[in-house]
């Protein structure tokens, strides 16, 4: 410690680190201490817990019909997850095993559709689904999500890691590709799995534009989309949107932390 | 019957042709390796008998059915894999059992074939372990034990202590040599380690590029191989090879230019040969001699072996006869018996 040098660059790295954690915990400090204030403390800047949390929950309980609410998001990202996971992941493995003269063609063109903002196929999408006659149903928020280019790039990226001799083993002993890829893949790819259900759950939970437009009618409503909408009165109650903040953000820190070590192995595309 | 019969096998990958036509007979409870250097088609061979490569062209016939088109469960093999392939997520007892659970076998025999296979290969204390809590002579153990259990017809046997240290190698290859004894199948193994296939086979397939140089028991092929490829393959230390021509009276090495030493075939004068000696093949009492310069010795202790040179740049590896007393530097004269060359023209064929 006696360059410097050295000190000051370490005074700058934490410096740097205090602020990104500033950055990062903030928001969701000033979440949970607004959800104690009232609005007009909130507004004022008060940083202190205050004692008004329940009355701001009954506040957010009278105004929201938060079962039907809950049942229409968990139901969303719920299943959206698993269908997502499903598809993306057989074809991640489909492009891995496979050998084929246009796999790279095709996965190469893949890739190059995830360049084109969403904001671009929103209306194309949304006249589809009105041709389905799919509006305010819960399928048209799924089926566009099922077959994620990211997802499929992750799988994909992540199979090159499994062994291919387990494969043929499997074989030998007698598994159909589809039983080789639901009793073998399947169990060794967990964490893939794991790291990729926190990815997608996260996503589905939080997908705010799609629903917004698809989803027309207040008993289809999904949490994100109510929460937002509670900002949209004349005179917004802060509080009250800060618990409903807390409720939004709850079930995706529940899914991370029950997931975590597992999240981390898949990150690092662990096959063990 | 669970012989083997390739006829006339191809494989080829696109324009890569990698088997370029293999006949070959593998008669029942025989224990056949397949040795080559890497790249030679070996392991790609045994994964079109498993059925995990397609065929194509050619057939194979195990038993009396021609298996080109057959699954790889239906043709009655079993393979151990050179990185083992248990499937992490299972137990030992579950690994071994898994084929048998899809095959429909009743729960009552699926524990009893385990725990024969089990018996056999000293795995009871490991059966409820996973496969990442093994060593790696135990997962080799557990890979066996899942071929055991299935009954094969034919085993096959991929490079399986390939990843192995020296010790434990040794000590598997003995308990392989048991296993062929115990269970009295026909087993294909493949290595590149030719002790490996001296030391357990009853026949060795010699594989290049693709094609069989030469197959046969390891004693004919140590004694009487067919070409120079063979010869320096099967063998250890390696036999040396010295380019040579005939004379009137005999052979003049171009490494030793002022011996000539005596042909064992007759050969016309003034063709260009290779000669090949085994180390071991030099004996103290033998009629004919190379003047030597050693250069490096070797005691293994039960063996003494020199390396050394004429006036070339190839150095000949000499097993002196347990000589303890050689030294770096000394004169040795390198004594053999004309009988014991092997001739071979320059195409690289045994000249009989």
């Amino acid at each position: 410690m006696s360059n410097p040098l050295a000190l000051l660059g370490r005074i700058a790295t934490y410096l740097l680190l205090i602020v990104a954690a500033f950055v990062s915990v903030f928001p969701f400090f000033w979440m949970m201490i607004g959800a104690t204030n009232l609005s007009a403390d909130i507004i004022r800047g008060k940083v202190t817990p205050g004692g008004a949390l329940l009355q701001n929950i009954s506040v957010f309980f009278n105004s929201v019909d938060m079962p039907r609410i809950l049942f229409n998001s968990f139901l969303i990202a719920g299943l959206g997850t698993a269908l997502t996971l499903l598809v993306s992941s057989l074809a991640g493995y489909g492009f891995e095993m496979f050998r084929s003269k246009v796999r790279e063609k095709i996965f190469g063109g893949l890739l190059l559709m995830l360049s084109i903002p969403f904001a671009a196929l929103m209306i194309p999408l949304f006249i589809m689904m009105a041709n389905f006659k799919m509006i305010n149903t819960y399928q048209a928020i799924i089926l566009p999500t099922v077959a994620s280019i990211f997802i499929i790039f992750y799988f994909r990226q992540a199979t090159k890691a499994f062994p291919s001799e387990l494969r043929d083993a499997a074989r030998i002993d007698g598994l159909k590709e589809w039983q080789i890829f639901l009793y073998v893949y399947m169990p060794v790819m967990r964490s893939t799995y794991a790291a990729a259900t926190i990815i997608v759950f996260m996503a589905n939970w939080n997908n705010y534009l799609w629903p917004l437009i698809v989803l027309q009618t207040n008993e289809m409503k999904t949490l994100t989309l109510v929460v937002a909408g509670l900002t949209s009165a004349y005179t917004p109650d802060f509080g009250v949107v800060m618990v409903g903040a807390i409720f939004a953000t709850l079930p995706t820190l529940i899914i991370f932390f029950l997931l975590q070590r597992r999240f981390v192995e898949g990150m690092l595309g662990a096959v063990k | 019957m669970s012989g083997l019969k390739l006829r006339n096998v191809k494989k080829s990958f696109g324009a890569v042709h990698v088997i370029k036509g293999v006949d070959l007979d593998i008669e029942d409870k025989q224990f056949v390796v397949f040795v080559g250097p890497s790249g030679c088609g070996k392991s790609t061979l045994l994964r079109m008998i498993a059925g995990l490569e397609q065929i194509s062209s050619g057939d194979l016939f195990i038993g009396d059915k021609r298996m080109n088109d057959v699954d790889p469960a239906q043709r009655g093999i079993a393979m151990v894999f050179q990185s083992y392939a248990l499937y992490p997520h299972m137990t030992v007892r579950e690994n071994m059992g898994f084929a048998l659970k899809f095959a429909g076998r009743p729960k009552d025999e699926i524990a009893r074939r385990v725990d024969e296979a089990a018996r056999i290969l000293e795995l009871g204390k490991l059966l409820d372990r996973r496969p990442g809590q093994l060593s790696g002579g135990q997962r080799q153990r557990v890979a066996i034990g899942r071929a055991i259990v299935r009954h094969p017809d034919v085993f096959l046997f991929d490079e399986p202590l390939s990843n192995l240290d020296a010790e434990l190698r040794v000590h598997m290859r003995i308990e392989i040599a048991r296993l062929h004894k115990e269970l009295n199948t026909t087993i294909i193994y493949v290595t590149h380690d030719q002790v490996e296939a001296m030391t357990l086979a009853d026949k060795i397939v010699v594989l290049r590029d693709g094609i069989i140089e030469q197959a046969g028991s390891p004693l004919e092929l140590y004694d009487d191989p067919d070409n120079l490829f063979v010869a320096g393959f099967i063998g250890s230390p390696k036999m040396n090879l010295l380019d040579g021509t005939v004379e009137a009276g005999g052979i003049r090495l171009a490494d030793f230019p002022n011996d000539l030493i005596p042909s064992p075939i007759a050969i016309p004068a003034g063709t260009a040969v290779t000669v090949g000696i085994r180390p071991e093949h030099f004996d103290p009492t033998g009629t004919a001699a190379l003047d030597t310069s050693v250069e490096i010795i070797e005691h293994l202790g039960g063996e003494t072996y020199a390396y050394a040179r004429g006036t070339g740049s190839n150095l000949l590896t000499i097993a002196t006869d347990n000589n303890r007393t050689l030294k770096t530097g000394d004169r040795y004269q390198a004594r053999f018996n004309p009988a014991s060359l092997l001739i071979f023209a320059k195409d690289g064929q045994r000249l009989r």
